[in-house]
């Protein structure tokens, strides 16, 4: 797992605030109903961080972001280079 | 500028006489990437689409539906539309922010019930949508070309609808399974952007709108495309998810354009500054924006004095923060803030314990405890009448809180192929908005909102789709469950909190697994996070005389035991 894939778990953990929950690379979130759309945007936006890249957020569809390793690979599919 | 629009015939009327090399949408993508049409050009590509449609066999009276992110191609295909005389109507285009099951669920019901002539939608729609658009016998589907490579300038005759030929439909708020189409005509567009123009002292040559609203919902169709079109007034526009993304994208835009008006709901009052570093507030120049609207029900003062408060260092005035109340099924609004008000909308306090049992408003000074504050919607437009009445439908005097009735001369005809809502709705000719408010001093207060209604996120949830979900979980009793919204004056939003019943008592041992369980169901059905459910034994909840759950006096009784929810704005 890459570092930037740990922040984004360590993000998540702390913005679902659930005792004992473990969260890895291909745990559902959307899917399973961990986290909702409100929270979406908010990890669209740590996944620019932590890419520096600049994501469309028309071309991501709630899929693309069920998993961590899913939202890295949708960084590399759509992300545009940030100035 | 202001004053004219009575004299068009109709939308078409009214475009065809807007000044060629005005600009008229610019569309922002990002810093490098932006593209702006003048009117003309808006016109020629329009009438490039209407060529497509009619190819497509579309004449009038023909519906169409417009299913596409928010771009020009989208607006020129609504206006090519029009210029046929057949009614468009646009659908909320699919993204990360909606859950595809309920998206899919609400566009097969919108598109079987609009038995549109031609679904037009963008080359990269998803696949796994398209099979749950309802094509019915006689329905094409067709991918938009980029209107900029039509030629609309040969011999494209446009009809003249008549001003009470149906002009389109616009969608109320609500889950897209419930959404209802407000099918509205040229007269009552036109009426209403008439009185909307004159109360915000609208002029074309000066004003500039920012939009960052769907083209899907009344504030960004009516306010941010119709009125500029027939005010023939520039508009920069970005999509809504470039907004929520980067909400400092807003202060960007304005700052860069000079805009001077724009419509935003209560929440989009706090996340702005607080979603945009502090460090970054100095780069942008907000003296420009004259009216920034809250069309919320109800508007919240705290909201609203927070971007007032953030932004007043960067020239943001404090008499440019207006409000309205406005519906789909009125065109847009009923009422409008006085913009001469240097002060901003009327606020009010009043004694909380009168307000909410005897539904009595009795003013008192400002900081008197236990007193609750609201916030004007302003006076009525012209052509506008607004009565107050109680449950039993006797009319109220001024300070009566009650269901707010509005009859004008811009009203929708109805609910598109639904005669049976229609007649719920509509009962004398006073539409029933289900929305609670008081007037006092000539100005309408909106208090409660309509039937229930969860705002979350600016998003509009009726609390039986999510009770409907709760339910069909195995431990719920059948029928045994409240969904309501419970203000999170840290969000500006609400938060959804839903009280179930138990089949049995024993099940209450095993409560955080099927709360777990309840969360999932929910999510995965409409796509948000309930905030907290309480599961309590059977009879519980409070039932109506129908057996049904009555939901305010649950509310009430939940309240009463969890003072903790008990937040008030």
């Amino acid at each position: 797992m890459t570092a930037e894939a740990q922040q984004m778990i360590e993000h998540i953990v702390q913005l679902i605030r659930k005792p004992g929950l473990t969260i890895e690379e291909n745990t559902p979130l959307v899917s399973s109903g961990l986290i909702d759309s409100m929270a979406l945007v908010d990890l669209l936006l740590k996944l620019e961080d932590l890419t520096h890249m600049r994501i469309p957020p028309g071309k991501v569809q709630p899929k693309d972001m069920d998993t961590v390793a899913k939202m890295f690979a949708t960084a590399v599919r759509v992300g545009k280079p940030r100035k | 500028m202001t004053g004219n629009v009575a004299s068009f015939r109709n939308l078409i009327d009214a475009l065809a006489a807007a000044p060629g090399d005005r600009p008229f949408i610019t569309a922002w993508i990002d810093e490098d990437e932006h593209e702006t049409v003048t009117f003309a050009e808006f016109r020629s590509r329009a009438r490039g689409q209407a060529k497509v449609l009619r190819e497509q066999a579309v004449k009038a009276g023909d519906r169409v539906i417009v299913i596409m992110p928010q771009c020009i191609t989208a607006m020129t295909t609504f206006v090519g539309a029009l210029m046929l005389g057949a009614v468009p109507a646009f659908i909320a285009y699919p993204n990360f922010k909606v859950e595809s099951s309920k998206y899919r669920a609400g566009l097969a019901g919108v598109t079987a019930n609009l038995k549109a002539k031609v679904v037009v939608i963008d080359e990269e729609f998803p696949d796994d949508m398209l099979g749950h658009v309802t094509l019915g016998e006689g329905t094409k589907l067709l991918r938009a070309k980029d209107s900029r490579g039509l030629d609309g300038k040969p011999e494209l005759l446009e009809l003249e609808p008549p001003a009470e030929s149906l002009a389109f439909i616009q969608h109320s708020a609500g889950t897209t399974g419930l959404q209802k189409g407000v099918a509205l005509t040229h007269a009552a567009v036109l009426n209403q952007l008439e009185h909307l123009a004159h109360a915000l002292k609208i002029d074309g040559a000066t004003d500039r709108i920012y939009n960052w609203l769907p083209l899907y919902h009344d504030m960004g169709l009516i306010a941010c495309f119709m009125l500029p079109m027939v005010c023939h007034m520039p508009v920069v526009m970005q999509s809504p998810l470039e907004w929520v993304m980067h909400p400092e994208t807003m202060l960007q835009i304005i700052s860069e354009y000079k805009c001077s008006l724009a419509w935003m709901p209560n929440f989009a009052f706090q996340f702005v500054p607080r979603r945009t570093p502090r460090n970054r507030w100095a780069q942008y120049d907000l003296s420009s924006v004259r009216a920034l609207i809250n069309c919320s029900e109800p508007v919240r003062s705290s909201s609203m004095l927070e971007f007032q408060k953030a932004f007043s260092t960067i020239g943001f005035k404090g008499g440019a923060l207006q409000s309205s109340y406005a519906m789909a099924e009125n065109v847009f609004a009923v009422t409008q803030s006085d913009i001469n008000q240097l002060a901003g909308p009327t606020r009010i306090w009043a004694e909380g314990q009168r307000f909410r049992s005897a539904h009595l408003i009795v003013p008192v000074a400002e900081g008197t405890p236990g007193a609750l504050s609201f916030t004007s919607s302003g006076r009525l437009l012209p052509g506008n009448e607004v009565r107050i009445a109680s449950e039993s439908g006797e009319l109220l005097l001024p300070g009566h809180v009650g269901e707010i009735l509005v009859r004008s001369d811009s009203l929708f005809t109805g609910y598109y192929n639904r005669p049976d809502l229609t007649a719920e709705a509509i009962v004398d000719g006073w539409y029933h908005t289900g929305d609670l408010g008081f007037c006092l001093e000539g100005e309408l207060y909106v208090v409660g909102r309509k039937k229930d209604l969860l705002i979350v996120g600016g998003e509009n949830l009726y609390p039986q789709d999510i009770e409907e979900i709760v339910t069909s979980h195995s431990a719920i009793h059948d029928g045994r469950a409240v969904a309501m919204g419970v203000y999170n004056p840290d969000l500006g939003t609400e938060d959804i909190v839903v009280v179930a019943e138990v089949e049995s008592e024993e099940l209450l041992v095993n409560t955080v697994e099927i709360e777990r369980e309840i969360r999932n169901l929910v999510v995965v059905g409409i796509g948000v996070a309930v905030r907290m459910i309480f599961l309590k034994p059977p009879k519980w909840i409070v039932k109506s005389t129908a057996g049904k759950a009555a939901r305010s006096s649950t509310r009430e009784k939940l309240l009463k035991e969890h003072p903790e929810l008990n937040i008030e704005s």
